[in-house]
């Protein structure tokens, strides 16, 4: 008797799964409808600006998912500051892992209005996201006013999402360090000169052992390969942003200093671990050239460590550019979402873009300098290290464009045969430049240099 | 004596490799307890020196922990129970019964065994899209509910026992239902622990096909939550080992209550006779 009771609840409870967990999104949708249009709110923003006394689709019930891949509590407070002013429109916050986000979101694009209306956007996957774009409707003269990384993001002048935040490399260094050195901040390099002068100052040995390196590049060659030469004035690309050159001086030069602090200033070693930053974190680099993410990553996993930043170095003082950056979008629209949610989703973006508190919160977030004019002189914002280090020159970094992954992925195989296996330079290159050749024939990647302000002072 | 040298530099020889897999898995379980700057530290130790539980009391905050792991159990169960039956029924037929085209169904099942399953996952995904299923545990179920391997593994085991005990059921008058539950199935303990285990363990650990199914996040299962920890630019080691240490213990349970009878069902699923 009691096996067919328990036959029995198994069937129901499979049958109460199968029916009761059924797709939710077939189900009617029945929200709050809003009738106050004037709510006595301030207009937000500059030139971007947002009015919130005025009804988003009529006033009448909305939904709406926007997936994204981190930060679900930061992104969700804008969701839900933003369903207050409008409580007739609800935003459902759909968090992924960063590692199938782009496998999943292309694929959920593709059911047209059953996809998620907004989603994160990173620039190196637009190429997948773009044909399921909707523009801002923005003007972009204000959003270029706004953010002054915005131009870069226009396509045949339209701009889909743009940056709400930039982030650069940076030299960390360790404090405790510097002084047992006998270092104070008025010592903090400008030139790659004395950059190596310090670093040397800072290299311990106990005998033939290297105990304390100056400086560690270990895991980070092939990420000042791809900053560097700009200082010397070479762009990776031609004028027309396809033919890519990794043989030029720059490039060369850039390759012999790194090789020199190693092998001739023996400020730091090829087998002195294969993580820099690990390295830092443990007390055993004294510098290391890292991204605005290296602070979150102190931050969780070594907080006690006590370090501050200046900005890279430069050759002579007076850069083509000190560095690359890259940004971390704002959203983008599914244009295939029903209409009614393409224009709550246009309010929203237009409410973001105007929200400069939000905005902060973000950056502080992931350590970005602002991309939003507004707060370029924050306060709270300048008091993160890994932003004060670059605010002074922001505007003499480039944006390369959303980078093709086979030029990392060559540069660091040549990196590691100029370390590791005594390759030549000129010949590591030629192989790399050889093949990311190739592979871009194959694609229609167009690189954004020339959109850089001071493009013509290139070399 | 040189035997019993021999026998113990085999013992010795075992405990040794054993220890050597085990190591990893029991790091993870002491490392759990461990903050994530001493499991990033420069000197390592196996033991926790500042114990710390906040891997596990932090765990609900970062994503709905226990939700998750509540929907991985009841998918792999509900799928455990009916691979098991529907394996058990086929390979009743296909080993006792005589039809026309049995050995062409047989070797059609053996062949969806040999398919890679990422060949078929476009073409399923778009299946699946078009009967509006995603979103929906049905579209977790569906596709594995019918296991080529269950199938082959029974259709060995059952065609072990012998035919005369069945005609003897027969001739007592028992329906081909009755001799299926009470004798069929209670003399293929051995197999169906096999199969449950496996099937199990591979429902429990699939990550690809729900992360891509479901989309709501009260219904995601606890493969797809663990890799939430895993960011873009670092990863929460600490409540990373704690969420799989929760999470493999449904796998553990699972091996205990079955373990007796696993070898000899996988012996038995692969030498007819």
């Amino acid at each position: 008797m009691w096996r067919k009771m328990i036959a029995m609840c198994m069937t129901l409870s499979m049958l109460l799964t199968l029916t009761g967990c059924g797709n939710s999104k077939t189900a009617s949708y029945k929200g709050v409808t809003d009738s106050q249009p004037d709510k006595g709110l301030e207009i937000m923003g500059d030139r971007v600006t947002y009015d919130p006394n005025h009804l988003v689709n009529d006033g009448k019930p909305v939904e709406l998912e926007w997936w994204l891949w981190d930060a679900a509590d930061l992104f969700g407070s804008i969701a839900r500051e933003y369903e207050k002013i409008h409580p007739n429109v609800t935003i459902h916050i759909v968090n992924n892992p960063w590692d199938g986000f782009w496998t999943k979101l292309p694929l959920a694009l593709q059911k047209g209005e059953s996809g998620p209306t907004l989603f994160n956007v990173h620039n190196s996957y637009q190429h997948l996201l773009l044909t399921y774009m909707e523009p801002y409707d923005i003007d972009v003269n204000d959003l270029e006013a706004d953010f002054f990384t915005a131009k870069s993001h226009e396509i045949d002048g339209k701009i889909y999402y743009c940056d709400f935040g930039i982030m650069t490399g940076t030299i960390y260094y360790n404090k405790d360090m510097w002084t047992k050195a006998g270092l104070t901040e008025k010592d903090i390099p400008k030139t790659w000169d004395e950059f190596r002068e310090i670093a040397k100052n800072l290299t311990i040995f106990e005998g033939d052992e290297m105990v304390q390196a100056g400086f560690n590049y270990n895991g980070d060659f092939e990420n000042l390969m791809q900053g560097v030469p700009y200082q010397y004035g070479n762009t990776i690309f031609d004028e027309t942003g396809t033919i890519p050159s990794l043989t030029q001086d720059g490039q060369k030069k850039t390759a012999q200093m790194m090789l020199d602090f190693y092998e001739k200033d023996h400020v730091g070693d090829k087998d002195f671990g294969t993580d820099a930053a690990q390295s830092f974190g443990q007390g055993q680099s004294a510098m290391v050239y890292k991204w605005g993410h290296f602070y979150g990553y102190l931050k969780t996993n070594y907080p006690d460590i006590n370090y501050g930043t200046f900005e890279i170095p430069t050759v002579d003082g007076k850069p083509f550019a000190y560095d690359r950056y890259n940004g971390e979008a704002t959203p983008g629209i599914n244009k295939n979402a029903r209409p009614e949610q393409v224009e709550v989703a246009q309010d929203f973006i237009r409410f973001y873009l105007a929200n400069q508190e939000k905005q902060k919160e973000l950056c502080m977030n992931y350590s970005l300098f602002p991309a939003n004019n507004a707060l370029r002189e924050d306060k709270d914002l300048q008091s993160n290290p890994a932003i004060q280090a670059v605010s002074e020159h922001i505007d003499r970094y480039i944006w390369p464009g959303a980078m093709p992954a086979t030029l990392g992925d060559n540069l660091k195989i040549a990196c590691q045969d100029m370390m590791y296996n005594g390759t030549s330079i000129e010949e590591a290159l030629k192989t790399a430049e050889d093949i990311v050749k190739v592979d871009l024939s194959n694609q229609e990647f167009v690189a954004s240099e020339n959109l850089y302000d001071k493009y013509s002072e290139r070399k | 004596m040189k035997k019993r040298v021999l026998k113990g530099l085999l013992y010795i020889t075992l405990t040794v490799v054993g220890l050597i897999t085990v190591l990893p898995f029991i790091w993870m379980i002491l490392s759990s307890f461990k903050s994530n700057e001493e499991i990033s530290a420069l000197h390592q130790t196996l033991l926790p020196q500042q114990f710390t539980l906040e891997n596990y009391t932090s765990l609900q905050a970062n994503f709905n922990f226990l939700r998750y792991f509540g929907n991985s159990v009841l998918i792999a169960i509900i799928v455990t129970v009916l691979v098991v039956y529907i394996s058990c029924i086929c390979g009743f037929v296909l080993s006792k019964y005589e039809f026309k085209g049995k050995n062409l169904i047989f070797g059609f099942v053996m062949m969806t065994m040999m398919i890679p399953w990422s060949v078929t996952i476009i073409s399923r995904y778009t299946m699946f899209m078009k009967a509006g299923l995603q979103d929906t545990y049905l579209s977790l179920i569906l596709p594995v509910m019918v296991s080529g391997f269950g199938i082959f593994m029974m259709e060995q085991d059952i065609s072990s026992i012998p035919n005369e005990l069945l005609e003897a059921a027969r001739i007592d008058g028992a329906s081909e239902f009755r001799i299926f539950h009470q004798i069929i199935l209670p003399m293929s303990k051995n197999s169906i622990s096999a199969i449950a285990i496996f099937q199990f363990l591979w429902v429990w650990e699939d990550y690809l096909w729900p992360y891509l199914m479901i989309d709501s996040e009260k219904k995601q299962l606890l493969a797809v939550g663990l890799t939430m920890f895993n960011g873009r630019y670092s990863t929460d080691y600490g409540g990373l080992f704690a969420a799989t240490v929760i999470s493999i213990l449904p796998v553990i349970i699972v091996y205990v209550i079955f373990q007796k009878r696993f070898v000899a069902g996988v012996s038995a699923g692969s030498v007819k006779g």
